[in-house]
């Protein structure tokens, strides 16, 4: 129940803690960047605007209210057709793009709530009573879609991008729950 | 969880979602200020029109006072401008009525008795 309104300072921090990985989101909610960064541009600059806004679980909210809207101007742009060549939702640490495009292809390739629930997963920082909230799905579900590499593939995820396959295989294996 | 889903996730976690670009309130600002200065202009424009027609009506209402004067001046009588002060001075007094009326009709209509009047020229016709 929103309280009071949240101050400019704020609204920048979360702007700055969440940001990146709300726009990774969108992206991999279907948007391409370009759409992904002007929903997130729109939500906060929304956000600054309402008279009274304070979510008790920002990060919740803002994944939530993201996840709409992109599934909103996905649903309003079903009829487009992307003309622009797919941009990398990540950075690796150590610069590796092929590290990056690997993994990007692996996630754009996991059924839809598969990849969103292992986006928040990794890299929204929520729980996953968080996530079942923000994807209005139960716990249990949440947690079955959470995929973990098999035992003898585990390891090849930490390889590099000679495992490609086997890094896909373990990432669409049926679940092993958490 | 395991050592694996570890592994996983510290795999995964050498991944970043890109960066973003900064938080774009400039625009935002600027459309504040000009919509600040907008506003302070129409209070000033509204302030300033009030404060006009004010001094308008002030000057009016004297200006109309001071010809109400001198008329009463040359005439001798004040001039009964309202219904209810006419309505009242036919209740008690009709000779000074039809003094007043008298002198407004003088006032209100075209003279008749001059030698350019009009009905002067239609006589000739």
């Amino acid at each position: 129940m929103p309280t009071k309104r949240l101050t400019l300072d704020e609204v920048r921090s979360l702007y700055e803690k969440h940001g990146a990985a709300l726009v990774g989101y969108a992206c991999s909610c279907g948007l391409d960047r370009a759409s992904a960064e002007d929903v997130m541009q729109q939500l906060f600059l929304k956000m600054l605007g309402e008279k009274t806004f304070a979510p008790r679980a920002p990060a919740a909210y803002l994944f939530r209210a993201i996840r709409n809207a992109s599934l909103n101007m996905r649903r309003d742009r079903h009829r487009e057709t992307d003309l622009q060549p797919p941009e990398s939702w990540f950075s690796h640490v150590n610069g590796n793009h092929d590290e990056v495009a690997t993994l990007q292809r692996a996630l754009e390739e996991l059924p839809e709530e598969q990849r969103e629930t292992v986006f928040l997963k990794v890299w929204s920082g929520m729980t996953l009573q968080e996530i079942a909230d923000v994807t209005e799905t139960p716990l249990n579900t949440v947690a079955s879609r959470i995929v973990t590499p098999c035992k003898s593939c585990a390891s090849t995820w930490a390889n590099t991008s000679r495992n490609e396959d086997k890094r896909w295989t373990a990432m669409t294996r049926k679940p092993n729950v958490i | 969880m395991d050592r694996h889903d570890e592994e996983t996730e510290r795999y995964l976690r050498q991944f970043r979602p890109r960066a973003i670009r900064p938080l774009a309130l400039a625009p935002k600002a600027g459309k504040m200020l000009l919509r600040s200065l907008a506003f302070a202009a129409a209070v000033t424009l509204f302030a300033a029109a009030t404060v006009w027609f004010a001094h308008r009506e002030t000057m009016r209402r004297t200006e109309t006072a001071r010809l109400q004067s001198a008329i009463a001046n040359n005439t001798g009588v004040q001039r009964y401008v309202t219904t209810v002060e006419l309505t009242r001075l036919a209740l008690n007094d009709n000779e000074k009525l039809d003094e007043i009326l008298a002198e407004e009709s003088r006032q209100a209509l075209p003279a008749v008795q001059g030698k350019q009047s009009t009905l002067r020229v239609l006589a000739k016709d």
